[in-house]
């Protein structure tokens, strides 16, 4: 009996980490497979760790992928292959890092602001290593340390192209309240809330008007989140109290748990209420096509182009380790095409934008944020 | 005269002086926090709560509460009921009543006080539907570890069956648009976990914890390796369809009550069947006492000539089933979409229901219902710019859990024979 119970366990434990071994199995069946066969000359490999929302995120791990993907297509001569590990939990971090570490990565690209302790510690013990990080700079407090030359921080001021969503979000209402709410109070995420609630303000002032923003304010730093950025149920509850409440608009600064909002919009819509939401980091006209009708437009920024850079940079040896930081000036943060709603944001509202953009650009208004990039 | 002292001593006799101060402090310290803090630091002027959804066809005029005079009040409520407790000796069913008085008083002060920062009215009915909605899932996850441990198997595979009840049901209904299809798929996925679950400790005597938590891992593995191969590869396998809402006749009408308990998703019905169903079977059929003999006394069962194993298997496979179901709501029932780790910690969450309704199905749902609302009201609260910082606000449903265990629950018992594997001497 004591046999069969120690075969039954080692074989439940062997299909669990099969399982869990297939699912960090680099993607790269799809992406560098056809890159074994490349030329030889070609010897550089980027490698990039996912945070636990995953390559599939359709938000900032998914941009992250693409800006892997986009830089092996620019210089396939350079870059012999791409690859990726996931993170299951925040555990998988530090350890997913080491692995690359063995590998002779020309590049770490880690993902996300939860991951700057495990890439600092890391770049430190391998100062030769080149890093690159998403979202997360020393600037912003994400890294503490003292500066490390090897890593690049690829940060965005999305306080600029969220005040132009809050902006034509308080334009659109029709009920005058508007709504935001976050994954978890962190800066990469209540730099959007700031941004959108402040253009608001600047709307209110601009128009006189009393639009209000639901569950943000940026002067006390309070307001909602749903704690997670897998729990879609959160942001389908979180959007139903905002409706309940009269918001029209809702921008939720969650990843995915957008999704659970874009479903709770869908059934205000088919119960007869005019709902609608800004997809936010990509496209969600791209990200989430299935819900492309209610988003008025989507609050963006580069991930792609920046994580491209970064590892092209590393490829051509001109690699320096400083910050990039996205604004609307260098396009690095913007508002996606509105598609559905081209023909609906009166021109008026769209001139406003323009000129608010090249305020902004010039300096002469500066979204009020309490997040530093 | 005998008699009397023999009966008093009776329904004294649990109660150690110590808990009963206790009792008597807690409540006096709530109703100084209701006054002292809420009442003090309300803003002058009135909490507007909405009594009707925006929209809805009955609507009912808002409740205009002054702010700080309802603090002031339902503190007081609290002292005095905390004095009376201190110095009276009352029934087992008076001390219930006086906690539940003593936190809707604490309730409604906090109430009081958010509503009172905002002019934008704390909408009471959208509150409570956002409640059941999020008990759903922990309802059916506590009634599957009930359904296992009453028979004598630890289930902490609960989060993994939410999990790949989500994702079968997901990926069946968006491939072959039938959302009973989905259902009858999440379902079975639970149920494949429970399999997993009862073939190992039934039957090879592996160690519940350990197995439980192996098997959350693997399904986690599984359902994000499919995400990633299926989902993400070809969107039409994760189409977000979901069932909607019905609403009965009449009954849905009502108002405050008909959009709260009669106007949700089919899931909503389903687990007002399970409820009732698993609270009759358990304890007034001959299914429910076999099943209670094998979680109490296996030895003793298996003498009279009930088939231990079979029950245990049985009631473990119907565990997977059920919290299946759970998962397929976390999908096609609410958000339509999967999405990689979705139960997000639920099936734990759902476990402590569980313990915390001392293993019957009425304690865990009100423990299940209790969880969902002070989820929601973390929600409702920061939407309406109440000056606590989100992380303490978030803090709210465990803090909840904490005073409800310790007023309310006391010491709980599991069912003997848990977690033991059963082995013919």
């Amino acid at each position: 009996m004591r046999a069969t119970t120690l075969k039954a366990v080692a074989a439940l434990g062997a299909l669990a980490m099969l399982t869990a071994a297939c699912s960090s199995n680099p993607s790269g069946g799809s992406s560098s497979g056809g890159s074994s066969t490349s030329a030889s000359a070609a010897s550089f490999k980027a490698c990039m760790v996912t945070d636990t929302g995953g390559i599939n995120d359709k938000s900032f791990n998914a941009a992250s992928w693409a800006g892997m993907q986009a830089a092996k297509a620019a210089d396939p001569g350079k870059i012999k292959a791409v690859t990726y590990l996931p993170s299951t939990t925040s555990a998988d971090y530090a350890q997913n890092i080491s692995t690359f570490l063995s590998q002779g990565c020309g590049i770490i690209v880690t993902v996300g602001f939860l991951m700057a302790d495990a890439t600092e510690q890391a770049a430190k013990a391998h100062p030769n290593q080149k890093f690159a990080i998403v979202d997360c700079s020393y600037s912003s407090g994400c890294l503490k340390g003292p500066h490390l030359k090897n890593i690049d921080q690829l940060v965005f001021n999305t306080a600029q192209d969220g005040f132009l969503g809050g902006y034509l979000a308080a334009g659109m209402s029709k009920t005058k309240k508007v709504a935001t709410y976050g994954g978890l109070p962190i800066g990469t995420v209540t730099i959007y809330m700031d941004g959108f609630w402040d253009g608001v303000q600047y709307y209110n002032k601009q128009h006189h008007a009393g639009v209000q923003v639901l569950g943000w304010n940026e002067k006390t730093q309070k307001g909602t989140f749903a704690n997670s950025f897998t729990n879609l149920a959160a942001g389908q509850q979180i959007a139903n109290t905002f409706i309940n409440e009269g918001a029209d608009i809702i921008f939720p600064v969650a990843g995915g748990v957008g999704l659970g909002t874009a479903k709770a919009v869908q059934n205000a819509d088919s119960s007869g209420k005019k709902v609608y939401m800004e997809w936010v980091d990509t496209d969600g006209c791209i990200s989430a096509a299935q819900y492309c009708k209610y988003f008025i437009t989507s609050v963006t920024k580069g991930i792609a182009a920046a994580v491209s850079a970064s590892v092209l940079s590393a490829a051509n040896g001109s690699f320096a380790g400083g910050v990039y930081i996205g604004t609307l000036k260098n396009r690095g943060v913007m508002l996606a095409p509105a598609h559905h709603f081209a023909s609906r944001i009166p021109t008026s509202l769209l001139a406003e934008l323009n000129k608010i953009t090249q305020q902004i650009e010039s300096g002469k208004i500066v979204p009020a944020t309490k997040s530093p990039v | 005269m005998e008699r009397v002292t023999a009966i008093t001593t009776a329904v004294r006799a649990p109660l150690s002086p110590g808990r009963r101060y206790a009792a008597a402090i807690t409540f006096i310290a709530l109703g100084l926090v209701d006054i002292m803090l809420l009442g003090f630091f309300s803003h002058r002027g009135d909490a507007i709560f909405a009594l009707s959804l925006p929209g809805a066809g009955t609507q009912l005029p808002s409740l205009h509460a002054p702010a700080a005079l309802t603090c002031y009040v339902a503190g007081g409520i609290s002292i005095a009921l905390g004095l009376l407790r201190a110095f009276v000796e009352v029934s087992r069913r008076t001390k219930r009543l006086t906690i539940a008085i003593v936190l809707l008083c604490f309730l409604i002060a906090v109430l009081c006080w958010s509503g009172s920062a905002t002019t934008t009215p704390l909408n009471v009915v959208s509150l409570l539907q956002g409640s059941i909605e999020a008990s759903i899932p922990l309802i059916l996850g506590a009634l599957s570890g009930l359904l296992c441990e009453r028979s004598g198997v630890i289930n902490i595979a609960i989060e993994g069956q939410f999990l790949a009840g989500a994702f079968a049901s997901a990926i069946v209904a968006s491939a072959f648009g039938g959302l009973w299809l989905g259902l009858v798929a999440g379902s079975l996925a639970g149920g494949f976990i429970g399999l997993l679950l009862a073939v190992f400790a039934i039957t090879f005597l592996v160690d519940q914890i350990i197995l439980g938590v192996v098997l959350d891992v693997l399904a986690l593995g599984l359902t994000n390796y499919l995400f990633d191969r299926l989902m993400a590869q070809n969107p039409n396998y994760n189409t977000g369809i979901s069932f909607s809402s019905i609403k009965i006749p009449v009954l849905g009408d009502i108002p405050i009550i008909g959009p709260v308990f009669f106007n949700g998703p089919i899931f909503l019905y389903i687990t007002y069947g399970m409820i009732i169903v698993i609270q009759v079977a358990l304890f007034h059929s001959r299914w429910g006492l076999r099943v209670r003999a094998v979680g109490e006394h296996p030895a003793a069962a298996d003498t009279v000539g009930i088939k231990v194993l079979w029950i245990r298997y049985r009631n473990v496979l119907l565990g997977g089933l059920v919290a299946g179901i759970g998962g397929a709501y976390l999908t096609i029932g609410s958000v339509g979409s999967f999405n990689p780790d979705i139960s997000s910690g639920l099936g734990f969450i759902a476990l402590a229901a569980m313990i915390f309704g001392r293993w019957t199905p009425m304690g865990s749902v009100a423990a299940a219902l209790l969880f969902g609302f002070s989820e929601q009201l973390a929600y409702v609260m920061s939407t309406l710019n109440v000056p606590l910082p989100p992380t303490i606000l978030n803090m709210a449903p465990y803090v909840a859990t904490i005073i409800a265990v310790a007023g309310l629950v006391g010491k709980v018992r599991a069912p003997a024979a848990d977690g033991k594997p059963y082995v013919k001497a």
